[in-house]
């Protein structure tokens, strides 16, 4: 991997061929390649091996709870809107333990980058099912198969009504890079579902497995405009075929936009005022 | 000589009681009387009973009673529930006719001015008269204003001052309602000494829940991340209402575990956040309260008790988080925990927890419970607004960049003599400020080697000694009594009031009374505590801060008085617990 100035010197715990390397890669071109300075980022991360990538990446840094990482965005994004937030987490992490914050970032359309590292199994924990795990999956707890059916996240999320809704492919980073940048200058809720392999504990989606089941929708005729469009195509099961690309985008208020006091300038940057607090205070 | 009245409200939910004793109150307190008012309900917005408890007195009050000099029963229900703890001086309002006259009558032997009377008023009636069934309870305001003899002039001013702003339709509509009352009960006095002559200007009356919320702007917290729950709402509620003045964000998330990590989050970036709950909430948002802890970021959490454990009573009240809230999350971690005893302490402890969260990079937990959230007394006019609202922050990231020229990155945790270290916004500047709950080094790389876990939690620690300083000591009266009657929190009052009463009953009693709860300072505790005899009146079942005391100081209580049954500690419970408990302490 080439150089950047978004590297740092800890050393990755990550697995030899995890998935998690080409979103790495891909995020450091997209910061590269928007003229980022590692000052200007803030990276937030969740629990599991997906959480951990704010750690690999130089830049400001708010590692939490698992599950939590989009409710500590909230607050950072109320505090200071003009903070370019990108959180990473895994599948678990997103849609498991953090099911009603995803759905309540979607809803608020906070203005948020969201990559969702999705390997259809628990990699920290040691392969246990995820919510995307495929029904039926056998694993070592669950070891006469799972049986809860998988969470479909871009469905899940088109219809709580997110305004940035893509799917990527580890495998490809290039086209990754670009997803992430369209994604950090969307104003609002961007998602990136990101089907990655994971090596040690999911032997069925491989990266073989992905290679001959994506395709890139800029090939074909589909309309990022159209949510019917966008809908089918989240909720097509009947081919063995995984679109990655764009899969919608629309134009919505961000959330700060629709809070009163953050129309001109962020919480953060309004002094203290002593003599409205004291007339507050005064009254009683 | 201080004179006293207890008014008890009895209706069903929606019946408005509130409303009358917000007008009494109004009216007792611009005639320059003290009052102490405290609402008692159900889980209910419909029906059921619910009361409202309003005491008057020409003297500072920081306690309720429940037995009544007038009973308002705005239903039968109300009239069966509370007329038999009436005092010998009781008279009673009751709504509906009276058997032997449709229109109004009264009945009682001892005739129209003697004690254990009932004046029946059809309210709804005379409501209706008035222009809709809406202001039966203005009405029945009206009747008790006559009756406690505050003259019209009064009433007519709180109407104006309450319903003058929801247009001149409504406000006709409950003088007229006022009226009606009044000429119904004027015939029907009621003989005390208080005197409506006076002026409240330099005081102030106030709810526990508006005093912690006006502690919070006053410490320069801007961002309300909650989740609905009684008793902790309505502090969100008066934060809310001043949202058009003050640049603040009040924000309904989506549960309490999201309402503290937004609080951490926002913190993080720069802006004092607190969050409400009661103990439910609380629990959930634990996990939280440990990243806080060890990411060492400020966050401030009221809860307001109610008894538990899960749902228990939901808006009834309790002290029993105590240990809870000193104890709660997994490991350790240094945290601060107070427990204001009055309204106007609210809004000082709150003020204080927001500032020294800040000051030591910890979160810090304000015990208040639905006593105090819902009870409304008169305070002196010392909601001052302090320095608290002073940044520790250094939001121009010179720290940071001064550090950078040394040729050094920016330490979020770096190690210093008191702990603290110096904390910047991220996004600033060269500075990367890197914030985990994993364990980590300096620069806040998650790191497992037990040197640098060592190093953490001792750098950690190394705060508690300042933080101690910082906690004023039990307030203590009477030091050479023969014992002592110690509590915390919201209890104050009442048994500062037992304790009195008993005194003057020749008993050598003296209180011990903590506000500021958490870390204890155990030298300074166990001297003052030493040889003193401790009754522990706590609104728990365990004696949680009798356990407390014991297990930091090894000081033992030698009897407790406790109540656990989700209603207010009344002075007079106190005082009968004690006078059984003579036989132990003496």
């Amino acid at each position: 991997m080439k150089q950047s100035r978004f590297d740092t010197q800890h050393e990755n715990q990550w697995c030899p061929g995890c998935g998690n390397f080409g979103i790495l890669s891909a995020m450091k071109q997209a910061f590269e390649s928007q003229n980022l300075a590692p000052e200007d980022l803030l990276l937030v991360g969740g629990i599991g091996q997906a959480g951990k990538t704010p750690q690999y990446i130089q830049g400001n840094m708010l590692h939490g709870l698992h599950g939590r990482a989009l409710a500590m965005a909230t607050g950072v994004k109320i505090a200071n809107h003009d903070l370019r937030v990108v959180v990473s987490a895994g599948d678990g992490d997103c849609y498991g333990e953090g099911g009603n914050h995803f759905l309540a970032a979607i809803r608020r359309n906070l203005d948020i980058t969201l990559l969702v590292h999705n390997n259809q199994v628990y990699g920290l924990t040691k392969g246990q099912a995820s919510p995307t795990t495929a029904l039926g999956t056998v694993t070592k707890i669950q070891d006469n198969g799972t049986t809860s059916d998988p969470f479909n996240p871009v469905a899940t999320a088109l219809a709580a009504g997110a305004s940035f809704v893509a799917r990527g492919f580890s495998g490809n980073t290039d086209q990754l890079k670009d997803l992430i940048v369209n994604a950090m200058s969307h104003q609002g809720f961007a998602m990136i579902d990101i089907f990655q392999p994971c090596v040690s504990f999911n032997k069925i989606n491989t990266h073989a497995w992905y290679k001959d089941r994506v395709y890139n929708l800029a090939d074909t005729n589909h309309d990022p405009a159209d949510l019917a469009q966008a809908l089918n195509l989240a909720l097509d099961q009947g081919t063995d075929k995984i679109p990655t690309g764009l899969i919608f985008q629309q134009e919505k208020k961000p959330f700060h936009r629709r809070l009163a006091p953050l129309q001109n300038q962020s919480l953060v940057t309004y002094p203290f005022n002593p003599k409205a607090i004291t007339a507050i205070l005064e009254q009683g | 000589m201080g004179h006293d009245i207890t008014i008890l409200i009895g209706g069903s939910a929606g019946q408005g009681i509130q409303t009358i004793g917000s007008l009494l109150s109004g009216i007792c307190h611009k005639s320059g009387l003290f009052i102490f008012s405290y609402d008692d309900f159900q889980s209910r917005i419909r029906g059921g009973h619910s009361f409202h408890l309003l005491r008057i007195s020409n003297q500072p009050l920081s306690a309720p009673n429940i037995l009544p000099d007038i009973l308002v029963a705005m239903d039968q229900n109300s009239y069966d529930q509370h007329h038999d703890r009436l005092t010998d001086r009781g008279v009673v309002l009751l709504n509906g006719k009276h058997p032997d006259d449709p229109k109004t009558a009264q009945t009682g032997s001892q005739g129209p001015t003697g004690a254990g009377r009932t004046l029946h008023l059809n309210l709804e009636e005379l409501a209706k008269e008035a222009g809709g069934k809406i202001v039966a309870n203005t009405v029945a305001a009206g009747a008790v204003a006559a009756i406690l003899g505050t003259g019209f002039s009064l009433v007519r001013q709180e109407i104006a001052h309450q319903f003058g702003p929801r247009g001149e339709k409504i406000e006709k509509m409950n003088l007229s309602a006022a009226e009606r009352g009044y000429e119904a009960g004027r015939d029907y006095p009621f003989d005390h000494a208080l005197e409506f002559t006076g002026s409240g200007k330099d005081r102030v009356v106030m709810s526990g829940a508006r005093a912690a919320a006006l502690g919070a702007l006053a410490a320069d917290c801007r961002f309300f991340p909650f989740y609905p729950m009684s008793p902790g709402t309505p502090i969100i509620t008066h934060l809310a209402s001043f949202a058009d003045q003050v640049p603040i964000v009040v924000e309904q998330a989506e549960d309490e575990i999201a309402a503290v990590n937004m609080a951490i989050g926002a913190s993080f970036a720069g802006v004092r956040s607190l969050t409400a709950t009661s103990g439910g909430g609380f629990s959930l948002m634990v996990e939280g309260l440990g990243l806080a802890g060890i990411s060492e970021t400020p966050i401030v959490i009221i809860n307001a008790q109610r008894p538990g454990p899960a749902t228990g009573l939901a808006t009834r009240t309790a002290q029993a988080d105590l240990l809870f809230a000193i104890h709660a999350s997994q490991d350790e971690f240094p945290r601060f925990v107070f427990a204001p005893g009055s309204v106007l302490s609210a809004f000082h402890a709150v003020k204080k927890a927001v500032m020294l969260a800040d000051k030591f990079q910890v979160p810090a937990i304000v015990l208040m419970d639905q006593y105090l959230v819902d009870s409304a007394m008169t305070e002196p006019k010392e909601f001052d607004l302090g320095d608290a609202h002073k940044p520790f922050l250094q939001t121009d990231a010179a720290t940071a960049e001064a550090q950078v020229s040394q040729g050094e990155t920016y330490q979020r945790y770096r190690f210093t003599k008191e702990g603290i270290s110096p904390r910047i916004p991220p996004c600033t500047g060269a500075g990367l400020v890197r914030v985990a709950g994993n364990e980590h080094t300096v620069t806040g790389f998650p790191d497992e080697n037990p040197e640098t876990r060592n190093a953490m939690v001792d750098k950690r620690f190394a705060k508690l000694g300042a933080m101690k300083q910082a906690m004023a000591m039990p307030s203590v009266f009477s030091a050479d009594s023969e014992f002592f009657l110690a509590g915390w929190g919201s209890t104050r009052g009442c048994i500062m009031e037992a304790c009195l009463t008993l005194r003057q009953e020749g008993i050598n009693v003296g209180w011990i009374l903590f506000e500021d709860i958490w870390p204890l300072n155990k030298q300074a505790l166990t001297d003052l505590l030493a040889h003193k005899k401790l009754v522990m009146v706590e609104g728990n079942a365990t004696c949680q801060l009798g356990t407390l005391i014991h297990s930091v100081t090894g000081v033992d209580y030698v009897s407790c008085v406790r109540k656990y049954d989700g209603r207010p500690m009344y002075p007079a419970f106190i005082i009968e617990k004690v006078r059984q408990l003579q036989g132990v302490t003496q």
